[in-house]
C-alpha cells in the first residue's frame, strides 16, 4: 500500500545507522597506540590520554634532534647526558631556543568500543575509526566512551528513581525512559552502572552531569567511564517506539555509548532488528506531544493558536478520528 | 539565468532550519509568485516544489497547463538556490585578553564563531589544543601595532605556538594582525605548504569602522556568493532601485543573522547605476546559541510574560535550538519572538557605529524566527529592537525569495526579476510611528495619563482619531493596499524626525496596520519582574488577536 501523499514532508531520520565512523579527541600530550590503517578489536587500547595535561618547558640542555618536529613523542633517553627531570610528551613548539612540551603524570587507557578500522590519526586532534557497527544517534552525549551490557529498565514513557537502582546493575548501560532526575544519575554511578539511555535531561540535571564529568576527569585516580546518551532533547518527551522497539531487542548484549557521534553503537552487523513503519508519525509538542500515529494526509494551512496559521498534517492516534497537527510538530523514523 | 527564456523557475533558500521553496511563473509578460511552501530542513526540495505544484493545478489547471507546469516533472524546472553555509569556527590567539577582545570584536561583525585565547586564560598546551582542534576552520593571531607592554613578551613564542600548529595543519587557514607580523617564527607560516591561507593585515583599531582590514580579512575566507546572507543584500539592493527607496533588512535565523541596509542612487546617478549596499553578517544573531550561557537566557527572559523559571526557560531554548521547528502554538512562537528580539539586540551592539545616519524608508523583516508569528506581533518585536522616531514603512519576506534572487550574479537580470515581483515579493506588515514625546515616563511600564494631543488618519469613511498618551502603543486599522495621511496635532511637541506640533506623514496599510508608537525612546523595561511582565502582557494583549472560540 502506497504511503499517503505528503507524508515526504514530514521529517525523517534513519532509526539504526548501519557502519559508523566513531572520532575520538585526542589533546595534545595524548598518544595515539595505532597507526591508519590498523585493524582494532573491540577492547584494543586505541590511545593513552592525559588526565593531568600540561605545559613543560624543556631544559636548554635538553637533547632534542634538528629533525624534531612538532607533534612528535619526546623521550629522554638513557645515556648522553639524559637528565632524569627532564619530562617527556608531544613536542608543541620551539620559542627562544626551548622546546615547549605537553606531557603528564598519570594517564587513561582509551579502548575501541568495537571492532573497526583505523582511517585517521592526527596527533593531538583525534582518532578515527570506522566501523560495521549499528548506531542509534541521539542528540548529546554527556562523559566519555563506555561499554556495558544493555539493561532496559523503564517503559519508554517512564522516570527512574533512584532506589530502582541497585548494584545488580554494576556495569550494566540502562535504558530508564524519558527522564531522569540528578539524585538517580548520582546513584547510578555510586553503583557501578556505565552509562544511562534516556529521551530527554533537563538543563539542572545536565549541568550537575556536566560538572561531576568534569570533576572526575580533573581526579587524581580518575572515575569509572560513565556517560548519559540524551535521545531527544531537553522538553520531556518518552523515547519513540520504534527506538524501544530496537533497545528491546538488544538487551543483554554489550553496546557502547560514543561521543562523536553522540550515539549507542553495537557489534551485531548481522543481527534482525525491528524496522520502523515509515508511516508511523510521532509529536513532539502540543496537545498530543509524546503520542505517536499514522500519517494521513495534508490538512494545508490552519490556525493553531491566536494569530499562529501553520502547515498541518491529519495523523490517526489509535482510534480516535485523525486530528490536525503542525507538520513540524511531526517526526518519524525510517530503515536506512 | 536568462530571465527571458523560461515561464517558470524554482527559488530555493535551504537554510539550516528551514527549506523553502517557490515555484515563479510568466503567465504574460512579467514573473510572478504562483505559490511557496517551507518545511524543516531534511525535506528536500523537489518534494515541497511537487507539492506546490500539486495545489497550483488544483486551484488553476488553465495556468498550471499553459505554463507547462507538472508535479512530477520540477526537478527539471530552473532554479535559483542560495543556501546558509554552515557557520565556521576561528580561534582568536593573542599576547593579551585586552588584544584578543579587540580581534573578537572584528570577528564578531563576521559570520565566525570565536574561541578566544590568551596567555593570561590558556597555557601554551592548551592554546595548542585550541588550534589543532578539529572544528577550528581557522586562526586569527593578532597584536597591537605597536604592541602593548601586557603584550609584548608573549608574542614570539605565540608567533611559534602557530606556525607550528599551523604546520600540522595545513589545510588551516591564518591571519596575522598587527606588530607579531615581523616575528621571525612566522617565516615557518610563510613556507608553509598545503592549501591553507594566509592573510596578512593591520592591527585592530579599537571603533572599527566599515574601514576595517581584519573582518575583511575573516570575511574573505568564507566568500560564499550562494550564501544566502551574501546574497540577501545583494536583493536588497535591486529593491532600493526598484523602489528609490531606502531599505533596511533585519533578519534572524538559525545559525546567525543580518542587518542591510541599502540606499538607491541620487537622481543625478546615470541610469543604471546601483544602490549602495553594507551588511553586517554575524553569529551573534542566531536565534539560539548552540550552548545557553545564562546571559542570553537572561536576555530571552527580560522579554517573556509566562516563564518564570530560568532552567525551564533554558530547557525550552535548548528545545528550540535542537527542534526549531516543532511547537508553533501561541506559547512557543511567543517564545521565538522573545529570542528574536534578543538576537537583533545583540547584533545591533554588534554593528554599533555601523548603521547609517539616515532612517531607511522600509524595514523588512526575515528569517525563520518570524515565520509564524501574526503581523502585529512581528512588527512590535521590529519595532521594540529599532527605536528610531519617525515613520517606517514594515514588510516580510514571507516567501524568503530575498536570498535565491540575491544570488542571480547580472545586476540588470535581478533588478529586472525583482521589479517583476516587486507586488509579490513582500508581505506588507503596514507602518510605524515612533515618536518620542516630551511626557514619556523613564520606563515604559507607566504611560502617561492625559494625551498630549491627536492623531488623525485619512480614510475613505472619514478617517480615524486617536488620542495622543505618552507611553502608549495602540494599532490603527490600515489594510494593505491603503495609502494614507497621518496627521499629527499636539500642544507640547512631538518628536519624529523633528519635533513640531504639527506633522502630516504618509502611512501604507499592511496585514498588521499602523502601529502607533509613543513608548520612550529608547525603550526601557521596567526593572521589576512583576511590572515588566505586565508591561509586556499589556502590549501583547493588543499585538496577538484575541482567541477564537
Amino acid at each position: 500500500m502506497s504511503a499517503p501523499s505528503g507524508l515526504a514532508l514530514v521529517a525523517a531520520a534513519p532509526l539504526v545507522e548501519d557502519g559508523v565512523e566513531l572520532r575520538f579527541a585526542l589533546r595534545p600530550g595524548d598518544r595515539a597506540f595505532v597507526v591508519p590503517g590498523e585493524p582494532v578489536a573491540a577492547g584494543a587500547p586505541i590511545a593513552g590520554r592525559l588526565r593531568d595535561p600540561r605545559t613543560e618547558v624543556l631544559p636548554a640542555r635538553a637533547s632534542v634532534p634538528d629533525t624534531a618536529r612538532p607533534g612528535d613523542r619526546w623521550t629522554a633517553g638513557p645515556g648522553r647526558g639524559a637528565d632524569p627531570d627532564a619530562p617527556e610528551g608531544e613536542l608543541l613548539f620551539a620559542s627562544g631556543r626551548r622546546w615547549r612540551v605537553a606531557g603528564g603524570e598519570h594517564v587513561e587507557t582509551l579502548e575501541a568500543p568495537v571492532a573497526g578500522v583505523v582511517t585517521a590519526v592526527v596527533a593531538g586532534s583525534e582518532i578515527r575509526i570506522a566501523t560495521g557497527a549499528r548506531a542509534i544517534r541521539g542528540r548529546e552525549l554527556i562523559g566519555g566512551t563506555t561499554t556495558g551490557r544493555l539493561e532496559v529498565i523503564s517503559p519508554r514513557d517512564g522516570e527512574v528513581r533512584a532506589t530502582d537502582l541497585d548494584v545488580d546493575l554494576a556495569g550494566a548501560i540502562v535504558v530508564v525512559g524519558a527522564r531522569i532526575d540528578a539524585e538517580a544519575i548520582t546513584r547510578a554511578r555510586a553503583v557501578g552502572i556505565r552509562g544511562i539511555v534516556v529521551a530527554t535531561l533537563g538543563t539542572r540535571e545536565r549541568r550537575d552531569a556536566l560538572a561531576t564529568d568534569e570533576r572526575g576527569r580533573a581526579a587524581v585516580h580518575g572515575l569509572p567511564p560513565f556517560a548519559i546518551l540524551v535521545l531527544e532533547g531537553a522538553v520531556r518527551l518518552p523515547i519513540g517506539a520504534s527506538t524501544m522497539a530496537v533497545l528491546d531487542a538488544l538487551e543483554g548484549r554489550t553496546v557502547a555509548l560514543v561521543p562523536e557521534p553522540a550515539a549507542l553503537v553495537v557489534d551485531a552487523p548481522s543481527l534482525a532488528l525491528p524496522a520502523p513503519d515509515p508511516t508511523v508519525v510521532r509529536i513532539r509538542s502540543g496537545p498530543w506531544a509524546g503520542l505517536e500515529g499514522a500519517f494521513a494526509g495534508l490538512a494545508g494551512p490552519r490556525r493553531v493558536d491566536r494569530g499562529v496559521i501553520v502547515e498541518t498534517a491529519w495523523v490517526r492516534i489509535g482510534d480516535r478520528p485523525p486530528v490536525a497537527v503542525a507538520l513540524g510538530d511531526l517526526d518519524r523514523r525510517i530503515a536506512r | 539565468m536568462t530571465a527571458a527564456t523560461p515561464r517558470l523557475l524554482l527559488a530555493i533558500d535551504r537554510g539550516a532550519a528551514t527549506t523553502s521553496v517557490a515555484i515563479l511563473g510568466r503567465p504574460a509578460t512579467t514573473w510572478r509568485v504562483l505559490g511557496t511552501l517551507a518545511a524543516p530542513a531534511a525535506v528536500e526540495p523537489g518534494t515541497l516544489a511537487s507539492t506546490i505544484a500539486t495545489r497550483i493545478v488544483a486551484a488553476d489547471a488553465g495556468l498550471a497547463t499553459s505554463l507547462g507546469l507538472r508535479p512530477d516533472a520540477v526537478d527539471d524546472l530552473p532554479r535559483l538556490e542560495a543556501r546558509s553555509r554552515p557557520p565556521s569556527t576561528l580561534a582568536i590567539v593573542a599576547g593579551s585578553r585586552r588584544t584578543a577582545d579587540l580581534l573578537a570584536s572584528s570577528a564578531a561583525r563576521t559570520p565566525w564563531r570565536s574561541r578566544i585565547a590568551s596567555p593570561e586564560t590558556h597555557d601554551p598546551r592548551e592554546m595548542t589544543e585550541l588550534v589543532l582542534d578539529a572544528g577550528v576552520s581557522a586562526i586569527l593571531l593578532g597584536s597591537g601595532d605597536p604592541a602593548g607592554p601586557d603584550e609584548r613578551a608573549a608574542l614570539d613564542d605565540l608567533a611559534a605556538l602557530v606556525t607550528a600548529a599551523a604546520r600540522r595543519r595545513p589545510g588551516l587557514d591564518v591571519v596575522v594582525a598587527g606588530a607579531i607580523r615581523t616575528r621571525r617564527a612566522l617565516g615557518g607560516l610563510r613556507e608553509r605548504e598545503g592549501a591553507g591561507r594566509l592573510v596578512e593585515v593591520p592591527a585592530a583599531r579599537r571603533r572599527g569602522g566599515w574601514d576595517d582590514p581584519i573582518r575583511d580579512a575573516l570575511a574573505s575566507l568564507i566568500a560564499d556568493p550562494s550564501d544566502a546572507r551574501t546574497a540577501m543584500p545583494l536583493a536588497l539592493g535591486s529593491l532600493a532601485e526598484v523602489t528609490d527607496r531606502r531599505m533596511s533588512l533585519v533578519e534572524v535565523g538559525y545559525d546567525g543573522g543580518l542587518l542591510a541596509w541599502a540606499v538607491p542612487p541620487p537622481a543625478s546617478a546615470p541610469a543604471g547605476a546601483a544602490a549602495a549596499v553594507r551588511s553586517v553578517h554575524s553569529a551573534a544573531g542566531e536565534l539560539v546559541a548552540p550552548q545557553t550561557i545564562p546571559e542570553d537566557v537572561d536576555a530571552v527572559m527580560a522579554w517573556t510574560i509566562g516563564e518564570h523559571d530560568r532552567h525551564r526557560l533554558t530547557d525550552r531554548l535548548r528545545e528550540l535550538r535542537g527542534a526549531p521547528w516543532a511547537d508553533l502554538s501561541g506559547p512557543g512562537v511567543r517564545l521565538r519572538l522573545a529570542a528574536a528580539r534578543a538576537a537583533i539586540l545583540r547584533l545591533r551592539r554588534v554593528a554599533v557605529g555601523l548603521e547609517p545616519d539616515e532612517p531607511a524608508d522600509i524595514v523588512l523583516v526575515a528569517g525563520g524566527a518570524f515565520a509564524a508569528g501574526p503581523p502585529a506581533a512581528t512588527a512590535l518585536a521590529v519595532i521594540d529592537t529599532t527605536r528610531r522616531p519617525g515613520t517606517v514603512a514594515l514588510a516580510w519576506d514571507a516567501a524568503r525569495l530575498l536570498a535565491p534572487l540575491g544570488t542571480i550574479a547580472d545586476p540588470v537580470e535581478r533588478r529586472t526579476l525583482v521589479a517583476d515581483l516587486a507586488d509579490d515579493l513582500l508581505v506588507p506588515l503596514g507602518s510605524a510611528i515612533v515618536a518620542a514625546t516630551a511626557g514619556a515616563t523613564r520606563d515604559a511600564g507607566s504611560p502617561g495619563r492625559h494625551p498630549v494631543g491627536r492623531l488623525q488618519v485619512d480614510g475613505p469613511d472619514g478617517g480615524t482619531i486617536l488620542d495622543l498618551v505618552p507611553g502608549d502603543l495602540s494599532i490603527v486599522d490600515l489594510p494593505p493596499g491603503r495609502v494614507a495621511a497621518a496627521t499629527i496635532v499636539t500642544d507640547e511637541g512631538i518628536g519624529l524626525v523633528r519635533r513640531a506640533r504639527r506633522a502630516t506623514v504618509t502611512v501604507n496599510g499592511g496585514v498588521a496596520g499602523l502601529v502607533v508608537d509613543l513608548r520612550p525612546v529608547p525603550l526601557r523595561l521596567p526593572d521589576r519582574r512583576d511590572r515588566r511582565r505586565s508591561t509586556i502582557a499589556a502590549w501583547d494583549a493588543i499585538t496577538w488577536p484575541e482567541e477564537v472560540p
